[in-house]
């Protein structure tokens, strides 16, 4: 603030003048002009206690409950925050002036007389109306939280969402981010003890509400993005709607984009709806006359076709992977050098957008379209390849021209085979509703559906299947145990998964013992929920200081939680190749992952460029620093929990086997043992699947047996991550599960 | 677009020969091969105005009728002339109607109520039990859902009033770019392992059964090779080598 007033010294003067004039009419009266204590840009020498007390908060007249529209905007309006005492920033009045130009704006007091008459709302906005932002602090005026002490909560289904959000809402409430405003995600908390108003990840409120079975610090749920399904959601509404009848005080709004708002009304016992039109223009669908033999094929055609014949505005392709939208960026990259030399067309600019990518590449999908190659020229154009986080999650303005091909890759469980697999399937009619949607952001737009209309009518499903349906529900049911569900059958859950996929999940936390037979969460069950963690790496962690290698495991754990920290460039593979075989452990990937955690903690402790130490070893710097992250995390819930940090010395020959047998507590269930003694193929023990190993593995003598942390279903079956073990560490610590069975057949 | 390779060789084979005749392209403005996809569009097609509402909402008035819908039917078979005759079945009082199968009863006496109940449409309305399901019965996970109140054989989900999927999700893994709608080509190039069970003689299955015995033995010595012996005696409570 010091620097602003000395910067803008004139105007700042003249606007204190006003300022000032403005707060004698909040005050109602007094010295307000003379006394120094109340001109705004001297307020911070007094904010020892004068701020608490010595003004009348805009907001004391209010009546929790029964506020009006007219009421709040006035508090906005004030030249004081109403929730810090503090002056706004002129900053503050420049966001508040867009905030009123939402589309949900100026359903504000429609939005709050509903709220006020009912316990459970349904809230319809299409992207675009700001509903994220704006919802949340119309509840947080009417709420005051203030007075009751009690948090306004708002999930959201991806972390970076309620990041990003939050610090948003921070700024429109002109308040510092993890004071009034926060947010918690998991492996990050940034709230404070002033915190009003809360963003979080759908599962971290359900990791809350494992310790507080009726959220009671909390007066207000929202749920954003309720259309989207995730797994958390879909158990958060069947508790909220449990939670609900006890504690009637207690409001809850769900809040979807899309339209099938009705389902979740009948679910929230009739729950009145309030819809809020976005800013959306109509979008004109195209289909093609006959199926399409290559969809890859055809989209690049798509967009040259549009490149070459429409008018401008930027054009969204959606597919499936990184593998095939690097292949669609290079082939209309040469496709539009070719066209640029055979007729008069505009530069194109292409653009890829998946997951893995760095976030300083995704943040270059927000460039704008390039210039004209000379003046006078077609304007040029960019085209974003992505895969469908661009359906919902991101909003990319001047869109015009979307390409459908009609698929995406989905996470699907198979509780028969315990595989879980991610695979190309066709999107639902919903799902290419949405995508059509996002042509028509800025102006009217079209979208091209590589695909017959019959197609759409007859192939497509109607919903995307929720992920509840798709999961493998171990952790899931880990936690519902602990959140005292007892009657999993009973629950109501919006869409109930399959039975056998249930009896799957109990199975699995029997098998690591964290349910007793009769299906009741036994001790080490208890403690494994603990752990933000799949059941079977917690329990890993748990057993691994019988193994005196707790901080090792710990170590394992937090790399295996986070994407793939090798970095293998398509263009230096070789290289890349050679470093990671500079950390290569002969005894498998989780100790080679380990070497390399531990050299890059080397190099960070002695001194240097580490981000630079990471691009020479081809490893991925933003993997391994929020790995180091999550073991910190970790690490505190051990160390709360009582368990035991311990290491094997280094010297000690048994160190790695320490960490091997470790290994084994938590994946005894995923071995495989080789078919024969000259075979490439493995075979897994559990459920007689031939596997092999995945190529990036760095083992090179073929063991017998080796325990994985993943399969990996792709045209062939593998297993990745893989570590040998002796098989006589399974005989001695699980010879229930075992051997057995092995034993029926030979005797 | 399995004929692209094929057209952009003529291509190219077409640009040499123009090079030879007219040597007007510098070389820096020759495509690059197989290029050229933007001058084949695809000639799209607007949506239809009515949208996708094509579901129809009959099938309550199909269940109610059920009984009636199957008669027609037999009858449309069997002989195909003759329509049944409504006007007759809608005179006789709604007391007759057989409470199965929603046709009219002749009469209530007990042969032509039998002579009814063998016909194929009464029939097919009778409710049928379900055979019971696969599952296996010894699993964990199933002793506790029916711990919890759910059958196995009653054919439902879970959830607060059985409304779940009954059978997970399932999806067949796709490995090529065919798009939306279309059916798999018949003359598609069959991978060689789907083709007709092999059949073995008497050696290969004698060599087979070899091979099994040895790899039992394999996993036996492993497992339980001398090595372990000491473990295993423990752990089974048998007594030690010696005694």
């Amino acid at each position: 603030m010091a620097d602003s007033k000395g910067a803008k010294r004139s105007s700042i003067d003249g606007d204190s003048f006003q300022d000032s004039k403005r707060l004698k009419m909040v005050n109602g009266g007094g010295n307000a002009t003379t006394d120094p204590k109340y001109n705004k840009y001297l307020a911070h020498q007094y904010e020892d206690g004068q701020n608490q007390n010595g003004f009348q908060s805009p907001l004391d007249q209010f009546q929790r409950h029964q506020t009006t529209a007219i009421q709040a905007a006035n508090a906005e309006d004030s030249d004081l925050n109403p929730w810090t005492n503090k002056p706004h920033s002129q900053r503050y009045f420049g966001i508040l002036k867009s905030r009123r130009d939402l589309p949900v704006s100026k359903q504000r007091q429609e939005f709050l007389d509903m709220y006020h008459s009912t316990q459970i709302l349904v809230f319809v906005g299409e992207t675009g109306s700001g509903k994220t932002t704006q919802v949340p602090q119309y509840v947080l005026y009417d709420e005051l939280p203030h007075q009751t002490g009690k948090l306004i909560a708002c999930t959201q289904p991806r972390r970076v969402a309620a990041m990003s959000v939050a610090q948003r809402v921070a700024n429109e409430l002109d308040v510092e981010l993890g004071e009034e405003v926060g947010y918690s995600i998991r492996f990050e908390n940034r709230t404070g003890p002033k915190t009003m108003l809360k963003y979080m990840t759908d599962g971290q409120l359900l990791r809350e509400a494992m310790h507080d079975h009726e959220m009671s610090r909390y007066s207000t749920i929202i749920l954003d993005e309720a259309h989207e399904r995730t797994l958390a959601t879909d158990i958060l509404m069947a508790l909220l709607k449990q939670i609900a009848e006890r504690r009637k005080d207690l409001k809850i709004i769900v809040m979807s984009a899309t339209l099938d708002a009705q389902k979740f009304q009948t679910y929230f016992f009739n729950a009145p709806l309030l819809a809020v039109p976005g800013r959306t223009f109509p979008v004109e669908i195209f289909y093609t006359p006959e199926p399409e033999r290559d969809y890859l094929e055809a989209s690049v055609r798509t967009v040259l076709q549009i490149h070459a014949s429409e008018p401008d505005g930027d054009i969204l392709l959606f597919l499936t992977g990184e593998e095939e939208i690097e292949d669609a960026c290079r082939r209309i990259n040469l496709e539009v050098d070719d066209m640029i030399q055979e007729s008069e067309v505009g530069p194109l600019k292409v653009y890829p957008l998946y997951g893995t990518l760095p976030p300083a590449q995704q943040q270059r999908i927000f460039d704008k379209a390039p210039e004209p190659l000379k003046k006078g020229g077609r304007p040029g154009r960019k085209c974003i390849i992505a895969t469908n986080i661009a359906e919902t999650s991101l909003t990319i303005d001047g869109i015009v021209y979307v390409v459908d091909p009609g698929f995406s890759k989905q996470k699907i469980y198979n509780p028969r085979t315990r595989v879980e697999s991610l695979l190309v399937s066709p999107i639902s009619k919903a799902s290419a509703q949405q995508r059509a949607g996002r042509a028509g952001r800025t102006r009217p737009g079209k979208c091209f559906r590589l695909y017959t209309e019959k197609a759409f009518k007859k192939e497509l499903i109607e919903q995307t299947y929720p992920e509840i349906l798709r999961s493998n529900l171990a952790n899931t049911v880990l936690e519902l145990k602990k959140l005292g569900v007892e009657d999993l059958v009973h629950f109501d859950l919006m869409d109930p998964p399959a039975p056998e996929t249930m009896m799957r999940a109990l199975e699995e936390l029997n098998y690591l013992a964290c349910l007793d037979d009769d299906g009741e969460l036994t001790k080490l069950g208890s403690l494994a929920s603990e752990f933000p963690l799949d059941p079977s790496l917690a329990v890993m962690l748990i057993s691994s200081p019988e193994f005196y290698c707790s901080n090792e495991m710990l170590s394992i754990t937090s790399l295996l939680s986070v994407p793939q920290i090798w970095v293998r460039p398509n263009n230096a593979r070789k290289r890349a190749d050679e470093m990671k075989a500079q950390f290569a452990h002969p005894d498998g990937d989780h100790l080679t992952l380990l070497n390399a955690y531990h050299a890059y903690k080397g190099a960070e402790q002695g001194g240097g460029d580490v981000k630079q130490w990471c691009h020479e070893h081809f490893l991925s710097f933003r993997h391994l620093s929020s790995a180091d992250d999550v073991r910190n995390q970790l690490k505190r819930i051990m160390e709360t929990q009582d368990i035991e940090l311990v290491s094997t010395p280094f010297q000690d020959k048994s160190y790695y086997v320490n960490i091997r047998r470790a290994l084994l507590a938590g994946f005894f269930m995923q071995v495989a043992m080789r078919e024969s003694s000259n075979s490439k193929v493995y075979k897994t023990v559990k459920d007689d699947q031939m596997v092999m190993i995945h190529p990036s593995t760095v083992v090179s003598s073929p063991y017998d047996w080796v325990v994985y942390n993943e399969f990996v279903l792709t045209t062939k079956n593998y297993v990745r991550t893989v570590t040998n073990i002796r098989p006589e560490w399974l005989l001695v610590c699980f010879l229930s599960l075992f051997v057995l069975p092995f034993n029926a057949q030979l005797c | 677009m399995a004929s692209s390779p094929g057209e952009n060789a003529a291509d190219a084979e077409n640009g040499v020969n123009d090079d030879d005749d007219y040597d007007e392209i510098p070389l820096q403005h020759k495509r690059p091969f197989g290029t050229s996809a933007y001058q084949r569009p695809i000639s799209f097609v607007p949506a239809s105005a009515d949208g996708g509402n094509l579901v129809s909402s009959s099938s309550q008035q199909q269940t109610e009728q059920k009984g009636e819908i199957v008669a027609d039917w037999y009858l449309s078979i069997v002989s195909p002339n003759t329509t049944r005759d409504d006007s007759k079945a809608t005179d006789g009082s709604p007391g007759e109607m057989c409470e199965i199968c929603n046709l009219p009863l002749d009469s209530l006496d007990g042969d032509a109520r039998r002579a009814h109940e063998t016909t194929l449409a009464h029939q097919i309305c009778i409710p049928h039990s379900h055979p019971p399901s696969a599952l296996d019965r010894t699993r964990r996970g199933l002793a506790v859902l029916e711990q919890q109140g759910w059958d196995p054989d009653a054919r439902d989900g879970l959830g607060a009033s059985g409304q779940g999927i009954i059978f997970p999700v399932k999806v067949r893994p796709k490995n090529d770019h065919l798009g939306v709608g279309l059916a798999v080509p018949k003359n598609l190039p069959r991978s060689k392992r789907d083709g007709k069970p092999l059949l073995l003689n008497a050696g290969q299955v004698r060599k087979q059964v070899r091979d099994d015995v040895k790899k039992s033995r394999r996993i036996y010595q492993e497992l339980f090779g001398s090595k372990n012996q000491d473990k295993l005696d423990k752990l089974l409570g048998r007594p030690g080598p010696a005694g």
